[in-house]
């Protein structure tokens, strides 16, 4: 019965949240539930919010106002036990680069407390499903932004986290590798393991999401499955692409077009 | 060669080093006053220097000693341009060892329409601001000032165009050494395989040293006088090097040699053109080059023994402290932490040579307390304020990982600690090989060294936290805000006093012991309350240092990366 109560909790729950840079609004009294085993996507124009979005659930960025809940735990009371609970892709992010991959890899595993065997098992999994195989012994900083891009990813899936946040995750990978990773959150949205990710690749949304948020403006303008999104903005038969366009008011690019061909 | 791209790329080369920081970094800021001051100052200086040294030849009735100043002047002259050479080479090689790990690196912009040679050219220029040229500013001014008041005007002009050339060869050659180096690493790393990280740890130190014993061989407690001599005497015997060959031609041109003064600036300005052409063809083979990648392992990957575990860290603690160790072995920016107690010990030992065999009591007890108290504390002091910003632009994993405030202080603590120690113990094993003290003296200078780092690495880690500079820019991180170092310089400062305070009477009794001017009388005892004594501040500073840091590292990862 407990069990039942906990999976009907929404994993991330925020609760008119703000948080403003200066004069810049970056969020702006957002409230949005995600439950359990989903795949929310978080879309919208550049500087609409997203990443910070994904930061304050995390507890990288604190909220001017409102609450931020993840997993039953105010982010605020016990942030450290929260980010034990979660993977993490930042979006370009930086890593150790003087550590092979195989290092940063165990790095990540020994602050997540996992036990050596599980770590080995899990690194030479993941290794060698992303086709690291045979560079995991480099120093980072000779590798490529993919291949750190998927070290990065990695790292986040290491300690089966029971929440994914993933600021773009696909940017920069090999076709084969991007598709491993999109059927790995499938598997394991299944296993009840909920991910949030954002991205402006609007077909990765479509695909594999199975609700989506825009933002724009710092503000939540639609929220829903595809079949919401589409009876939302009056598109019956339109794909995310020209949905997004219309909802965040950007649909009109020809003229934009014209005067950058004058 | 396009001269407006060549003042473009310097523009852009002197910029990025010196981007001045504020707390908030968003924003490019410079203050241009500040930057043409060294150099207007340095010419005023110069000008003043030369008028009250031409007033007071001016002033001097005796012929004899008026001809024996002329005579002065007139080598001074001669040898300027070798001195410059040798200050422009120390000074701009200095330029490229800081620009060492800057991740923005000032690359050629290959796909922009500039050419190999304007790429040269602006580097050579670019290094040859800041420092070796306001030096040549000042003196060149004074030069030309007193050649007009002691009538050597022609000598004079003639000396100064030497001496701009004479900084040109030196930036030519730091160019050509810069890119060599940049082949030779590459060539090294790709031979070395697996040792490559050791081969290039070791390589870096053993550089830097060469260059440090270079520097201080030629610029530490050595009279100008003397310098001035034996570059002047070097100069006509070693005409056969082309680096002197500027200095032959004023030599020639000073007594009236018109033909030698033709051949040997032709010769000149022929070996200017090659070291550019050099510098130029480098670049073009080696100035993209990719070094090869390090592999440190064979990719089997081996979960490590828990040692650290053992000693009572949590498996989160020993991670983050093999990944600064590793940082601290791999870093190029980071290596010359290690450099320092190699220096501390070098420079006393290059003093004491000089100084011929025997060493006076008074300095060996100097040398037996500077070499234990401060190579140990200065590395705790040096270690602690970098030990938090070092994480740089990669700290969002920290920020993003479950690591609390206290797991961060005390692995962070436990790595400047064990460090400090470890040099602490090296360093008072070389004083005591040198200066031979007795055992009550070593045992006591020891523990107070103990007694200084443990707190002052607290202190530091503390002034570390609050100040760190996340941000990795050209010319390389800088990893603690400016007015937080200095916080911790001076804190550091009154506290070190404070501890060192009991044991001070005795140091002084020991400094002079063999003098007469101790008249005071200590017992016995007196080291070991005064020891007593320091290890009791200590112990407070070290826990209220603690408590702060603490406070300090929850509001980092509390406010992240706001």
């Amino acid at each position: 019965m407990k069990v039942m109560t906990l999976t009907r909790l929404p994993v991330v729950k925020l609760s008119g949240v703000s948080k403003r840079y200066g004069d810049v609004t970056a969020v702006d009294y957002l409230d949005l539930e995600v439950k359990r085993g989903e795949i929310f996507g978080l879309l919208g124009p550049n500087g609409s919010g997203k990443s910070t979005t994904l930061k304050m659930i995390l507890g990288l960025v604190k909220p001017d106002s409102g609450s931020v809940n993840v997993l039953g735990i105010n982010v605020e009371d016990d942030p450290v036990a929260v980010k034990r609970k979660i993977g993490y892709v930042p979006e370009s992010p930086r890593i150790y680069e003087f550590l092979t991959a195989l290092e940063f890899l165990d790095f990540t595993g020994d602050v997540y407390g996992m036990s050596p065997e599980e770590k080995k098992k899990r690194i030479e999994e993941f290794v060698r499903a992303l086709d690291l195989e045979g560079r995991e012994g480099d120093i980072i900083s000779s590798y490529s932004e993919g291949m750190k891009q998927k070290v990065v990813i990695i790292s986040a899936l290491l300690h089966k986290p029971e929440l994914l946040l993933l600021d773009e995750p696909l940017s920069g990978l090999d076709p084969k590798s991007a598709r491993i990773i999109k059927d790995l959150l499938r598997e394991l949205a299944s296993q009840g393991v909920t991910t949030i990710m954002s991205t402006h690749i609007l077909e990765i949304a479509q695909a594999m999401c199975d609700r989506i948020g825009i933002m724009y403006g710092g503000r939540l303008l639609a929220l829903g499955t595809m079949k919401e999104l589409r009876q939302k903005a009056k598109m019956p038969e339109s794909g995310l692409e020209d949905i997004f366009l219309k909802l965040t008011g950007t649909s009109d690019v020809k003229p934009v077009v014209e005067a950058l061909m004058k | 060669m396009n001269w407006k791209n060549v003042l473009r790329l310097v523009s852009v080369d002197v910029k990025a080093s010196r981007m001045i920081r504020g707390t908030r970094f968003r924003r490019f800021r410079e203050n241009k006053a500040v930057i043409y001051a060294f150099y207007i100052g340095a010419c005023i200086l110069g000008l003043l220097v030369g008028w009250f040294v031409g007033n007071f030849f001016v002033g001097i009735t005796d012929l004899t000693l008026k001809q024996l100043i002329l005579e002065g002047a007139t080598n001074l002259f001669i040898t300027l341009p070798t001195i410059a050479l040798l200050y422009g080479l120390v000074f701009t090689q200095m330029s490229q060892i800081q620009r060492i790990g800057a991740k923005v690196s000032v690359q050629p912009l290959y796909w922009f329409p500039i050419t190999w040679q304007e790429h040269t050219l602006a580097s050579i220029l670019a290094n040859m601001i800041g420092v070796p040229l306001i030096i040549t500013t000042f003196v060149c001014s004074s030069i030309l000032t007193v050649s007009f008041f002691l009538d050597l005007v022609p000598l004079g002009v003639f000396a100064v165009l030497a001496l701009l050339a004479s900084l040109f060869l030196a930036s030519m050659t730091t160019e050509i050494f810069k890119v060599l180096q940049v082949r030779i690493y590459g060539a090294i790393t790709k031979a070395a395989g697996r040792a490559a990280v050791w081969v290039r740890l070791i390589g870096s130190i053993i550089s830097f040293i060469v260059f440090y014993v270079i520097y201080f061989s030629l610029y530490y407690n050595v009279s100008p006088l003397a310098l001035i001599e034996s570059v002047a005497g070097g100069q006509k015997m070693l005409w056969f090097i082309p680096y002197l060959w500027l200095g032959v031609t004023l030599s020639a041109f000073a007594t009236g040699l018109w033909l030698e003064t033709g051949l040997f600036l032709l010769a000149s300005i022929g070996f200017a053109g090659f070291l550019f052409w050099a510098a130029v063809k480098l670049n073009v083979k080696f100035g993209l080059y990719e070094a090869p990648s390090i592999r440190v392992s064979r990719g089997v990957y081996v979960p490590k023994a828990g040692l650290l575990g053992r000693l009572g860290f949590s498996s989160l603690e020993a991670a983050i402290l093999r990944k600064d160790l590793r940082a601290f072995t791999r870093r190029r920016e980071l290596m010359y932490i290690f450099i320092f107690p190699i220096i501390f010990i070098i420079m006393p030992l290059l003093s004491a040579m000089r100084g011929g065999t025997d060493m006076p009591s008074t300095f060996s007890s100097f040398l037996f307390i500077y070499l234990t108290l401060l190579p140990g504390t200065l590395m705790a002091i040096i270690l602690g304020g970098l030990m938090m910003g070092s994480e740089g632009e990669s700290v969002w994993l920290i920020y993003a990982s479950p690591v609390s405030a206290k797991s961060l202080v005390k692995a962070k603590y436990s790595f400047i600690i064990l460090f400090s120690l470890l040099v602490t113990s090296v360093c008072s094993f070389a004083a005591i090989f040198l200066t031979n003290p007795s055992l009550k003296a070593a045992l006591i200078g020891f523990v107070e060294a103990v007694f200084l780092a443990v707190p002052l690495a607290m202190i530091s880690l503390t002034c570390g936290i609050k100040g760190a500079d996340f941000r990795e820019l050209p010319p390389r991180p800088r990893m603690i805000r400016p007015i937080w170092s200095l916080i911790n310089m001076i804190v550091c400062a009154i506290v070190g006093l404070a501890i060192l305070a009991p044991l001070i009477p005795y140091g002084i009794q020991r400094i002079f012991q063999s003098s007469l001017i101790t008249t005071f009388f200590l017992p016995d005892y007196y080291p070991y309350i005064a020891l007593l004594i320091s290890g009791a501040i200590a112990v407070v500073v070290t826990y209220m240092a603690h408590k702060i840091a603490l406070n300090s590292a929850e509001e980092l990862l509390r406010k992240a990366e706001q």
